[in-house]
């Protein structure tokens, strides 16, 4: 009855991701973007009970800032549930958050070209 | 003598005697052949019997010729039915995991925007739904679950068995464990775990919890699945018994319309890859307790890493980290001066700390000179490239 090579390989993800967020609503993205830098508060201890994949964030962002879609990435979860569970820390008050920093205005060349020059001039 | 034959009595007398002789004769024929009759008759009766004693013994033979030909018949249809089975059904099997695969993808791909994750992550759990009756078919006609590779957490197992069915929100996992399935063993043990989870979500009322609970025992390791429901009357108990404790082929046909494979599946898999279900006794909800235990044999010796994309992604994806900016705070109070306050250090790094990109020595301020020079006009270009572009790129610099 064993015949080997038979059984073909399931390579889908085991925990389905739905299960991972309990059924519950998606938070809207306004709140926690892409690109909000989250590192965990200081001197902080995981929840009790905190899954597999809470755990994974928890230990991501305690060595310093990292974007959402980051976290995301690494813990090999969709943007929208690795949200709600940073939104699940953020709310027990284990996230520090900072918005990303703003964009570089434009500067004009001739100020760069004095910037330059004035670097030039120092470094010598 | 004359005056004697002249008497007419004796010529009636004479009459009358040759009329008895006559009716004497008569009377024995007749009985004779009477006789003659029944003794043919009997024969004829004992043949006769003879006859259906042969023909109820002819009858019994045909009977139990037709019996075995029945039989024979029906297992022959059961086996192209289950061959047939097998066949389609693996090749359900094969596309829910194609879509379970893809929509792995379109969830990453979406993740982004909340409605659509939604709504994709419903298609998933149908999916899943879908995935788990294909499954449980396919095994009932001798097919296969399909391996996964590597070990997974019995908390994994749980929560991959509570994602297959319907109203998995009720369903609540609890595990002090740390312990794993091989990879042989996670998705039989997950597949049966969804149908025990199946069966108590269907038989209990609607909103009541539904606990798993998974302990170590000295043999291995339970997964104990608690109802709230009603529990289960003898008969059902009983066919469950008998499905469970099934070693061999399932009669599929006999499992009713519509058809209750649950317990069927469950005792294939078992018997299969060697662990135990149990159904019957009653929780503390009052409703009915499952357990399955699963042998040591198939526990994995070690723990797999928590975070599996993280080693997926090799060790050239370690995040790359915009360190926190060193604000002066505590962590840069040296000691305490004479009056009191905290004393710091002087600060010899850059402010604005910028990864660096290219090497991995950064801040090294005991270098010459001209190579602080260097690196620091090399952070400054680097800072105003970051500034321009966003800081949210993904993966690993290669340069």
């Amino acid at each position: 009855m064993t015949r080997p090579g038979e059984e073909a390989s399931v390579t889908s993800d085991f925990v389905r991701s739905y299960v991972i967020t309990g059924g519950r609503t998606l938070p809207a993205p306004d709140d926690l973007a892409l690109h909000t830098l989250v590192t965990l508060a200081p001197e902080r201890t995981p929840p009790l009970g905190a899954g597999p994949e809470v755990m994974a964030i928890w230990e991501l962002c305690a060595g310093g800032y990292l974007s959402v879609a980051e976290v995301a990435g690494h813990v090999g979860l969709p943007v929208g549930v690795a949200r709600l569970l940073l939104t699940d820390l953020s709310e027990q008050g284990h996230l520090l958050r900072r918005a990303e920093p703003p964009r570089a205005q434009n500067v004009d060349r001739a100020t760069l070209e004095k910037v330059l020059h004035g670097l030039q001039s120092l470094i010598g | 003598m004359t005056s004697l034959t002249r008497d007419p009595l004796l010529w009636i007398l004479l009459v009358v005697l040759v009329a008895a002789v006559v009716a004497v004769m008569r009377a024995r024929r007749t009985n004779m052949a009477l006789r003659r009759t029944r003794k043919d008759l009997e024969a004829g009766l004992g043949e006769a019997r003879g006859d259906v004693g042969q023909l109820h013994t002819h009858i019994a033979g045909l009977t139990a010729q037709h019996q075995r030909d029945l039989a024979d018949v029906r297992a022959d249809a059961e086996a192209a039915t289950k061959a047939v089975l097998k066949s389609a059904m693996g090749t359900l099997q094969s596309l829910a995991e194609e879509q379970q695969v893809l929509l792995d993808g379109l969830l990453k791909k979406y993740g982004d925007t909340t409605d659509v994750l939604a709504d994709l992550m419903t298609v998933d759990h149908t999916g899943s739904q879908f995935g788990r009756r294909a499954k449980g078919i396919s095994v009932l006609c001798g097919g296969w679950l399909g391996r996964r590779e590597g070990a997974a957490t019995v908390y994994d197992v749980a929560r991959s068995a509570q994602g297959r069915i319907r109203d998995f929100d009720r369903v609540g996992v609890h595990s002090q464990v740390n312990v794993s399935l091989i990879g042989k063993a996670v998705e039989p043990v997950a597949v049966v775990l969804a149908e025990l989870l199946d069966n108590a979500t269907t038989y209990s009322a609607p909103g009541t919890p539904v606990e798993v609970n998974i302990q170590t025992v000295p043999t291995g390791v339970c997964f104990i699945v608690d109802d709230a429901g009603l529990g289960m009357d003898q008969e059902t108990k009983d066919r469950a018994a008998a499905l469970l404790a099934v070693d061999g082929p399932v009669d599929i046909t006999g499992l009713g319309d519509p058809p209750r494979f649950g317990f069927a599946v469950c005792g294939m898999l078992a018997a299969r890859y060697g662990f135990a279900v149990s159904v019957g006794s009653v929780s503390p909800y009052g409703g009915v307790r499952a357990v399955i235990r699963v042998p040591e044999s198939l526990l994995a010796a070690e723990v797999p890493a928590p975070a599996a994309p993280q080693d997926a992604e090799g060790t050239e994806a370690a995040p790359q980290r915009l360190a926190p900016v060193p604000v002066v705070g505590p962590s840069h109070v040296v000691g305490t001066t004479s009056g009191g306050l905290p004393k710091r250090r002087r600060r010899n790094g850059p402010v604005t700390v910028v990864p660096a990109l290219d090497t991995a020595g950064r801040q090294e301020t005991s270098e010459p000179a001209s190579e602080v020079t260097a690196s620091r006009i090399g952070a400054f270009a680097r800072g105003t490239q970051l500034g321009r572009t966003t800081n949210t790129t993904e993966g690993p610099d290669n340069k």
